[in-house]
């Protein structure tokens, strides 16, 4: 999977935000608020391009003191989340 | 040919075109100055009876509300090109440099004037937009020193409510009913208000920001960060796909929801509401 194009991660009031900018999600029109872990995943899956909820998993795994199962459980939820709201 | 100048909050720019063009600028004329240094952005302005060969471009975005039309595109130099339209009818396209410091407008001579405060709103807009500039869509009043700005959706009441405070608050004066500027914190008159002729060259800083919407009650309460910030996004001019000005923007608005109160006042059209409004805004 892959984040579309035209979200972008900004800092608003000192928490960290998803917003629709560019001309394919101009017409997101909300803001989504991501907690610490969630906006660290998100610079990460931007930086791959494309991504598997594995691939997520196990660069949690390296950054974080988690065992792979709690990894994997958080990444699920978050990737659940993202594609509720249509990011990825 | 002539070419004059105008500083709109604090931001000078040049106008060129022959002399017929300056008749339909007179929303312009407070905001003439001589000083003829350091455009932000300059704009020629041509009139042409025929559609033009050279304007070619691919639509990225299209703009519609009620008889007004904007569409967005790119010619093949990458450069930013836009078509205005009114009734239907095209009555001008504008070619911007990349960066927007340069803007060519060509107008059809029908509705001239619509494609001249267009362009020069956009150009302003867009080149500003990197400057901790932002043109805003909404109402602004002044009270004992201080202005009072009022956001919300076309038709929500933003000059209904303005005129609430001429009507019933003493001292209130109204700085512009639909595009005044925000710079670091300060409100500026310009020469765009919609159908509203108030262009004041007067500023003032901005002492709260008031998202309205209708209700059958007065009620107002304190937005917070993330609510002030999506408020201000809605009222803001700009194209946020473009990176750069969309970075510039973000900054501009998060300095804003950090320094200035944002409300919302969900209002009935009457002298209750603005007294709620200013009684609330005010205690801050």
């Amino acid at each position: 999977m892959k984040i579309k194009d035209g979200f972008v991660l900004r800092e608003v009031c000192g928490e960290n935000v998803i917003v629709g900018e560019g001309l394919q999600a101009i017409n997101f029109g909300k803001l989504l608020a991501l907690n610490e872990s969630a906006a660290w995943l998100w610079k990460q899956a931007q930086k791959m391009g494309f991504f598997t909820e594995e691939d997520l998993v196990k660069r949690l795994c390296e950054e974080y003191d988690v065992t792979p199962d709690e990894a994997r459980s958080d990444v699920a939820a978050i990737l659940d989340d993202w594609q509720r709201v249509g990011v990825i | 040919m002539i070419t004059r100048y105008y500083r709109v909050a604090g931001h000078l720019f040049s106008v060129s075109g022959e002399a017929k063009v300056f008749t339909q600028m007179k929303n312009y004329k407070p905001f003439a100055t001589q000083e003829d240094d350091c455009f932000v952005t300059s704009l020629e302005i041509d009139v042409t009876k025929e559609k033009p060969s050279r304007i070619i471009f691919t639509e990225e975005m299209r703009q519609e509300d009620e008889e007004q039309t904007i569409v967005c595109g790119r010619n093949a130099d990458g450069q930013p090109v836009y078509q205005f339209g009114w009734c239907g009818e095209t009555v001008g396209w504008l070619v911007c440099a990349t960066d927007y410091r340069l803007g060519w407008l060509l107008t059809s001579g029908k509705h001239s004037k619509m494609a001249i405060d267009n362009a020069l709103m956009l150009l302003f807009a867009m080149a500003t937009a990197r400057l901790g500039t932002a043109l805003f869509h909404a109402a602004v009043v002044s009270h004992e020193g201080q202005g009072y700005m009022f956001l919300g959706k076309s038709g929500t009441g933003k000059s209904t409510h303005a005129q609430l405070w001429l009507e019933h608050i003493e001292g209130t004066e109204l700085v512009n009913d639909d595009n005044p500027v925000v710079r670091d914190g300060v409100v500026y008159g310009s020469p765009w208000s919609g159908k509203t002729p108030c262009y004041r060259n007067v500023s003032y800083p901005l002492g709260g920001i008031v998202l309205l919407s209708q209700a059958p009650y007065n009620q107002i309460r304190r937005l917070g960060g993330i609510e002030a910030y999506t408020a201000l996004v809605a009222s803001i001019s700009g194209q946020r796909w473009n990176s750069r000005i969309a970075d510039g923007l973000h900054q501009t608005e998060n300095a804003l929801v950090t320094n200035v109160p944002v409300w919302h006042l969900e209002c009935l059209p009457d002298e209750e509401a603005a007294r709620l409004c200013r009684k609330t805004v005010n205690s801050e």
